[in-house]
């Protein structure tokens, strides 16, 4: 085949059906085709559909002077919607990922400040993250609509947070997760700590018992753990969920209120949505 | 069913119901092909010239051999057929076999649908060539078309490192 004899637009049409990834490399084949790969046609379709609205929630203007210069401008978090959410693409898939800050979520008594605290942390992407001082019944809730996000997409949600130092019975049963969007449910459990080798051998060694009586209180189900993120916060998979286009809220939640123990030094940036790899 | 070249639509094979309006379309290689005007419709560039009063004569298509030509009628008239019945499964698997050729073909086919502006068909022929090229090695992809490698060692260099993430 003369691919250098077809017309621009299919070339630009046949680009835009691959994916950015591929897109980039395209351009080392030949100076044709790195002009095609280049255009706005290509990367306006790499794009999510609604960009234009993304840009008018956007806190600070985003500038651009090229379709493939926005994307990768999106590729890196922008806070929108007045600085409750953080917007970002997938580089690799260009789907669309959200961040809901801690003011966004429902955290039961959450506006008590006997309960938990409101406080800014620099290493946050928000003006504020909550810090539970000390309560038994935990509960944190989040919703996202559906629509938001890209279309026919398997999606997880993850709690990110971070362990005060001196956190407390945060881990002593595992807390419920859950993440439902009309009839699909999915659940899990999770321990919320740090991964400490020595401590949870130690447990196993004193505590076996006790731990086996406190996790009967909790529905049975796949077991996970906080694991680090590269921005120096830790996240725990709440659920997954398929977008399948249509509207639907997306409900996620953490409970831990079975253990009636009080527990303290969770600190909660937000929930993030994100394409599930 | 995808036809071999050989076997050209004759006048009396392309009617499906006799009573239907009639176009003559000329192959580069001028040979002519007698389709029902909804055949020949699904070609918008056809559908602007009925439109403008041009068809009672033969339509002269100057840049498509009878081969391809054949094979274009073939996606028209089946296309006319999925139209009528809806069923999206069959049309998938027809799809599928029919864009099942080699890489020559598949750029006749884009430029008779790009030039006669066939969007069904321009949108198959598109996607199989971006399904042939996804997750390519630049490599790969200039054998496969045969292109010549003129990106200079300096602008592979900037582009590797503008774009490190997709090399990876």
């Amino acid at each position: 085949m003369e691919f250098n004899l077809l017309p621009e637009d299919c070339v630009s049409h046949i680009l835009s059906l691959t994916s950015p990834r591929d897109a980039c490399r395209y351009c080392l084949v030949s100076t044709a085709l790195r002009s095609a790969a280049q255009s706005n046609v290509v990367w306006e379709n790499f794009l999510p559909s609604d960009f234009q609205e993304i840009l008018w929630m956007s806190v600070s203007p985003v500038s651009f002077l090229s379709k493939k210069e926005l994307y990768f401008s999106l590729c890196s978090p922008i806070l929108v919607d007045g600085g409750r959410k953080v917007f970002s693409l997938d580089k690799f898939t260009g789907k669309k990922c959200y961040m809901l800050c801690a003011r966004e979520l429902s955290i039961t008594w959450g506006s008590d400040p006997m309960y938990w605290t409101w406080k800014p942390l620099s290493e946050s992407r928000f003006a504020e993250v909550a810090e539970l001082r000390s309560i038994w019944w935990l509960e944190i809730h989040g919703k996202i609509n559906s629509r938001m996000l890209s279309p026919k997409t398997t999606y997880a949600a993850y709690l990110v947070v971070k362990f005060a130092d001196r956190a407390y019975g945060l881990d002593s049963l595992p807390s419920e997760l859950s993440v439902e969007v009309g009839s699909h449910q999915s659940r899990a459990k999770a321990y919320l700590r740090c991964h400490d080798n020595r401590k949870e051998s130690l447990e196993r060694l004193y505590y076996s018992n006790r731990i086996q009586v406190l996790g009967a209180r909790v529905e049975q189900g796949e077991e996970r753990l906080p694991c680090e993120r590269s921005d120096g916060w830790m996240e725990v998979e709440l659920g997954d969920f398929f977008t399948d286009g249509c509207d639907g809220e997306v409900k996620m939640s953490l409970t831990e209120v079975k253990g009636y123990h009080l527990k303290g030094g969770l600190i909660v940036e937000g929930i993030e949505v994100r394409p599930k790899v | 069913m995808a036809s071999s070249s050989s076997s050209l639509p004759s006048p009396s094979s392309s009617s499906s119901s006799s009573s239907s309006k009639k176009l003559v379309l000329r192959s580069s290689d001028e040979k002519h092909f007698e389709v029902d005007e909804a055949v020949a419709l699904q070609s918008e560039m056809i559908k602007q010239m009925v439109e403008d009063g041009f068809g009672g004569d033969v339509i002269p298509l100057l840049n498509v051999s009878s081969n391809i030509l054949s094979k274009v009628i073939d996606y028209c008239k089946k296309h006319v057929d999925f139209d009528s019945k809806k069923k999206m499964d069959d049309r998938r698997r027809w799809d599928a076999e029919y864009i099942d050729v080699g890489v020559d073909e598949l750029y006749h086919l884009i430029m008779a649908a790009n030039y006669r502006n066939i969007k069904g068909l321009l949108d198959l022929t598109c996607q199989k060539v971006a399904d042939t090229i996804k997750g390519k090695k630049p490599k790969q992809i200039r054998i496969i078309f045969n292109i010549k490698n003129d990106v200079t060692p300096e602008g592979e260099q900037k582009i590797r490192k503008e774009h490190s993430w997709a090399f990876e």
